[in-house]
């Protein structure tokens, strides 16, 4: 009984327009037939599979996964590790300055890092400084500025989730692999990792679907010079809706890129399930 | 003997901590200081950091025409939200309940916001502003009531059905946006309601239900059941239990949660961009100062990102301990 409202809300907002984003993606639908679509099966579908941008955009968002997850997960980690290392009373200060990216909106922080970049930055002149080029916006630099903007608002959280999994690890531990002498790398490999395993998988699948979705930060980014090869699925899926004006077509899109999620999801959904009926 | 006792190896750490540190937060510090400049000063070859500053870009992005007498007007803001902070914080002085001051300060706060157009005039940005605080506040407000239940329920459920419903609608949370937006938006166009505040609070809600449930259900299993089974022997039924009871001493759990939907509700983008045309929330806003082609739009747009994140951060700077404890403990449990 207590339930219903919010269940209510669930079915009508999440369930209930999964199902209709199934049967527009089956319409031809454009801005003006919004109230008669026209039923065209399976058309739209196969139009994405030929799709070359598509496929552009879902190379670039699976190179973009493969490397900005794991940079993530390993500075975070080795952050975490140098902190746990420090006095607390400094460890506050150092906190606060780590969460900052993460507390911002995206969109600004996006902003503020292309800031660094724009005629007059900082980061331009230090680059023309260095190598004596300008530094332009091109298909190329905007991917890296994409890449590093992820490493910048994305590492806060493997960060505090690993730093707070540290602070669980007995010292006891520690201790008794010093007096066997174990040296700080092999207490790091042998230790800290382990007692971290769960975490790793539950930072791991939980950045594989914020890098998959990521979409601001690439909106921002790409907006001065919309180079198609930049894109992301869901750049190239907003793109299709709200400037092509495609909406079955982008329709047909988001049922795709959710169909691919669940090879990540459905572990996770399991691992979670597994927890909350063991702690029940 | 936890921790690195030789020198030269904890200078090492303290090194790379601190250059983390200055990666991290270079972006706001350069920001702040580009929108302090004029466009020919933050074009400069060589970065400037002494300079004479302006606030032109804060003005040019708020206001259409200053005011005749811009110090009496800012002293009067800051005076009158100065005196609402402080009656804030001497709220337990009051003869009634804290919630009714922090109720009237609040009406007071917003009704003097909504008043500032009628005699300053404000740019279109302000209104985002305005268009922010609605869709935020209402968000919160239905979110954190229709998930107060269900998190109690669910907390003392233990059948299985409860963790099914977890397990599904955390599914649900972790696909992309995009899957439910583009039906949001064509229902949006047929029902009339595209670029409402209705439309965008009740599918911001929908869209954080799972993430307020799971947290609020994790603040209620901290509380004992004894608490509401000894108001229920002297005879309050569940609902007068749960209100009488729970609620008032789940007032951290619900600040903190409040504060995470405060924060998803503050920075969705995708949602806003697609379900608005022209009420846009301050997100979207500056996103329009991403690009442009005049030598202006670098300041205006460090302008934009500042004012836009400075709520925020007061926000956070307010409710930290709040906030941190939530992250760890929800984080931690997995």
């Amino acid at each position: 009984m207590f339930m219903s409202p919010s269940l209510l809300v669930m079915l009508a907002l999440m369930v209930f327009p999964l199902l209709t984003s199934i049967w527009l993606s089956m319409q031809y639908m454009t801005f003006r037939n919004i109230n008669a679509p026209e039923f065209v099966g399976l058309a739209n579908y196969l139009e994405v599979f030929d799709d070359r941008k598509f496929w552009q955009a879902f190379t670039f968002t699976m190179t973009f996964i493969a490397i900005a997850v794991p940079a993530q997960i390993s500075v975070g980690f080795l952050i975490a590790v140098l902190l746990d290392q420090v006095s607390s009373r400094i460890r506050g200060i150092y906190i606060a300055a780590f969460l900052m990216p993460f507390i911002v909106v995206p969109v600004v922080g996006t902003l503020m890092v292309k800031q660094l970049f724009e005629s007059g930055g900082i980061v331009a002149w230090a680059y023309r400084a260095l190598l004596g080029s300008r530094f332009i916006f091109t298909e190329q630099s905007v991917k890296s500025l994409i890449l590093l903007h992820s490493l910048w608002a994305a590492t806060p959280f493997p960060l505090i989730v690993f730093f707070a999994g540290l602070q669980t690890l007995p010292d006891e531990l520690i201790e008794a692999s010093m007096i066997d002498g174990a040296t700080r790398l092999r207490q790091v490999r042998h230790i800290m990792i382990p007692h971290l395993r769960s975490l790793f998988v539950f930072v791991g699948l939980i950045s594989i679907m914020d890098a998959y979705r990521v979409f601001d930060s690439v909106f921002v980014l790409t907006e001065q010079n919309p180079i198609y090869k930049a894109e992301v699925m869901m750049l190239y899926t907003f793109r299709t809706a709200m400037s092509v004006q495609r909406l079955g077509k982008a329709n047909a899109m988001s049922v795709i890129t959710v169909v691919m999620i669940l090879v990540v999801l459905v572990p996770f959904l399991l691992r979670t399930y597994k927890e909350q009926t063991e702690e029940r | 003997m936890r921790r690195i006792e030789n020198r030269y190896a904890l200078m090492v750490i303290y090194a790379l901590l601190t250059i983390y540190a200055f990666f991290s937060v270079i972006p706001f510090f350069w920001t702040t200081i580009q929108s302090f400049k004029t466009p020919r000063q933050a074009n400069s070859r060589v970065p400037l950091f002494i300079f004479e500053p302006t606030a032109d870009n804060y003005t040019d992005l708020w206001l259409k025409s200053i005011p005749d007498d811009p110090l009496l007007v800012a002293a009067a803001l800051v005076a009158i939200f100065g005196f609402l902070a402080f009656l804030g914080m001497q709220a337990g002085r009051f003869p009634f309940p804290r919630g009714y001051v922090y109720l009237g300060i609040l009406a007071v706060g917003f009704a003097v916001l909504w008043s500032i157009p009628g005699f300053i005039r404000t740019q279109t940005f302000y209104d985002y502003f305005l268009n922010t605080i609605i869709v935020t506040v209402g968000a919160i407000c239905i979110s954190i009531s229709i998930g107060c239940l269900a998190g109690y329920a669910l907390a003392r459920y233990s059948g299985i059905a409860g963790v099914i419903i977890l397990v599904t609608a955390l599914g649900f949370r972790s696909l992309p946006g995009m899957a439910y937006i583009l039906p949001y938006w064509w229902f949006g166009q047929r029902s009339g309601l595209y670029d409402t505040h209705i439309l965008l609070i009740i599918t911001l809600v929908a869209i954080n239900q799972p993430f307020t449930i799971w947290m609020l259900r994790s603040f209620f299993m901290n509380i004992p059941k004894e608490i509401e089974e000894s108001a229920m022997v002297d005879g309050a039924n569940r609902l007068t239990a749960f209100l009488s009871v729970i609620i008032p001493i789940m007032w951290p759990g619900i600040i903190s949660t409040a504060l995470f939907t405060l924060l998803l509700a503050y920075s969705d983008f995708l949602l806003v961009r697609i379900l608005t045309q022209s009420n846009w929330t301050l997100t979207v806003a500056i996103s329009k100062y991403a690009a442009g082609e005049d030598p202006g739009h670098i300041t205006l747009a460090a302008a934009a990102a500042v004012s836009a994140a400075v709520p925020i951060i007061i926000v956070v700077f307010i409710f930290q301990s709040q906030l941190v404890k939530g992250l760890t403990s929800g984080a931690v449990k997995g």
